[in-house]
């Protein structure tokens, strides 16, 4: 049975999720930022965003609604309102959080199933850290002048990204995410779903995991991964952004190279894609004339 | 420690809801709230990448005070601007402290100086045109440029709900402490206190959850009997939503001092480069 089967929303439900997690994610983020935090040394010690959040509301309702929801609730509240927007930057966390909330919603598949959700969080959880992990470290490593000059920070890096992920792991992943979505879930199965005019999702539904796991998804996982990781080595570079110059792939050093001709690559596959959704917004344009008319 | 001290004590969730109210609502006659909003869109997406194509740092010093006297005069709020010096420090003092650490030398810091500047250059761009810019028209202008509907509507409501949204978390975490019981004991390290308001702040979004989706379901059906979704659908809808947004005499004045503004930076930084 596929995902939009069995939870399947009408038009206005879809939007009522949207919100629903738009809101409630970018209140929690808003109260993360404003909380302090504790630093022993280099290693920060805190709560990065209550995951717990947009878990439980994947958990409950179609996956897809509510991972996006959460990613533009962070964008619009603690991006745009607290004026800490990262430009093209934002497009890798956006892709990464979305990716993340999106699979691990996929993996419940009986809300009540206390196994099921402890997996989910922690996956969901490791998918977002990990990938901002590799990034992370990937943005110092092109993005420092001289990197391999500088004694000592190739490795102080590695280390500290790492220290930092089981850090977050630990934080963000455990006490704010895994505890508290095993708490809520039960506790909001059955009471939230009605508020939005809807069934709760059927507990008993039992069906094999590989039915989600498709080849076109995990398809898009791999390439959207790489389009977030691009825009953010771009983003973070301090280089030239005229892709159409020649000079463009030789600013890279000869082992960084595949950066630059997957930036074209990435900008060609956008170009076609608005091209053809341009001409065929055209022809439902006229569409939309004729039925004015 | 005084200074700190003294910003702390106005650090209270009333005063944050009121700058954040401000940030939204306060249109105040800056020289930028009268400015076509896609322009000035754009401009922060220009100022948005220009710093990172520079390793000059005159041009980046430049670059840094221009969009700082701008948001100086779009009066940016002082909570803002904090949050903005603290995160702009936490982002690189980590690094820093670790490669003295183990590199023993200083030269990270000196590496990491320019991509602090980079960074506060876009934070300021950032603050001083959503300060001045009204929400409703920011969200037009998103819709006007081919954004998806959804997501311009996530920004208006966003805008608007916000307030409403902190507040009445706050009255759930009154009530909480109203009926619950600070522990005995701090603990090790305040470890108790500091567990029982996480729990607090976590267990709180319980009902708040519940009453968002109350919330969600009257604002989304009230849209829906207006037609929303079909009118973020239709083109001929859109047109007389949006007709309103024209370029004026003002908004090609701007284009021209912000372009003359960063071209003598330019200048500036390729002749006396540091």
């Amino acid at each position: 049975m596929s995902i939009n089967k069995e939870r399947k929303l009408t038009q206005s439900q879809k939007m009522m999720v949207f919100v629903l997690s738009m809101s409630l994610f970018g209140l929690s983020k808003m109260i993360t930022e404003l909380l302090p935090s504790n630093e022993v040394g280099p290693i920060e010690f805190s709560i990065s965003y209550f995951a717990f959040i947009p878990l439980i509301l994947a958990a409950l309702f179609h996956p897809l609604y509510v991972a996006v929801g959460a990613s533009v609730g962070n964008i619009v509240f603690a991006g745009l309102l607290m004026g800490d927007f990262g430009g093209i930057g934002e497009i890798e966390g956006f892709i990464e959080f979305t990716l993340a909330i999106y699979v691990a919603g996929l993996l419940v598949r009986n809300p009540l199933s206390k196994v099921q959700l402890a997996i989910a969080s922690l996956v969901g959880v490791g998918i977002d850290q990990l990938l901002s992990t590799i990034v992370d470290i990937g943005k110092v490593w092109f993005g420092v002048e001289g990197f391999d000059a500088v004694p000592g920070l190739p490795e102080s890096i590695v280390v500290l990204e790492g220290v930092s992920f089981l850090n977050e792991m630990v934080i963000t992943g455990v006490l704010v995410g895994l505890i508290p979505t095993l708490i809520l879930t039960p506790k909001l199965y059955g009471k939230i779903e009605p508020l939005l005019g809807m069934r709760p999702r059927d507990a008993k539904v039992e069906t094999s995991i590989g039915s989600y796991i498709t080849p076109g998804l995990i398809a898009t996982i791999v390439i959207l991964t790489f389009v977030g990781m691009i825009a953010e080595f771009i983003a973070e570079m301090d280089m030239n952004l005229a892709f159409w110059s020649a000079d463009f792939i030789n600013q890279f050093a000869d082992d960084q190279k595949w950066i630059g001709y997957s930036a074209w690559v990435i900008l060609a596959a956008g170009a076609i894609f608005i091209i053809y959704k341009l001409v065929r917004k055209k022809g439902s344009g006229t569409a939309d004339l004729d039925q004015a008319a | 420690m005084s200074v700190f001290q003294k910003f702390f004590s106005k650090l209270t969730v009333e005063n944050i809801k009121i700058e954040l109210m401000r940030t939204a609502y306060g249109n105040e006659p800056t020289p930028l709230a009268k400015l076509d909003p896609r322009m000035l869109i754009l401009w922060v997406l220009i100022y948005s990448i220009i710093p990172w194509l520079t390793h000059n740092q005159t041009i980046l010093i430049g670059l840094t005070l221009f969009t700082a006297v701008l948001a100086y005069m779009s009066r940016v709020s002082p909570l803002l601007i904090f949050l903005l010096i603290v995160g702009v420090i936490s982002q690189f003092t980590y690094l820093v402290f670790a490669a003295m650490f183990l590199g023993n030398s200083f030269t990270v810091l000196i590496a990491v100086i320019p991509v602090t500047m980079k960074v506060a250059t876009v934070s300021l761009a950032t603050m001083a045109v959503f300060t001045s810019m009204d929400p409703e028209k920011f969200s037009d202008a998103l819709l006007k440029l081919g954004v998806p509907g959804k997501f311009s509507f996530g920004v208006s409501y966003g805008y608007r709900m916000l307030p409403i949204l902190i507040e009445e978390y706050q009255n759930i975490i009154h009530s909480f402490r109203l009926r619950g019981k600070l522990p005995a004991k701090p603990g090790f390290l305040y470890s108790r206190y500091v567990f029982y308001y996480i729990k607090m702040c976590i267990m709180a979004f319980y009902p708040m959850m519940l009453n968002t989706a109350k919330r969600t379901r009257t604002t989304v059906e009230v849209l829906e009997v207006r037609g929303f979704s079909y009118t973020l659908e239709n083109n001929i809808a859109k047109d007389i939503k949006l007709n309103y947004l024209k370029m004026t005499k003002y908004d090609y004045y701007f284009i021209g001092i912000s372009t003359l503004i960063t071209a003598l930076i330019y200048i500036v930084g390729y002749q006396f480069p540091l």
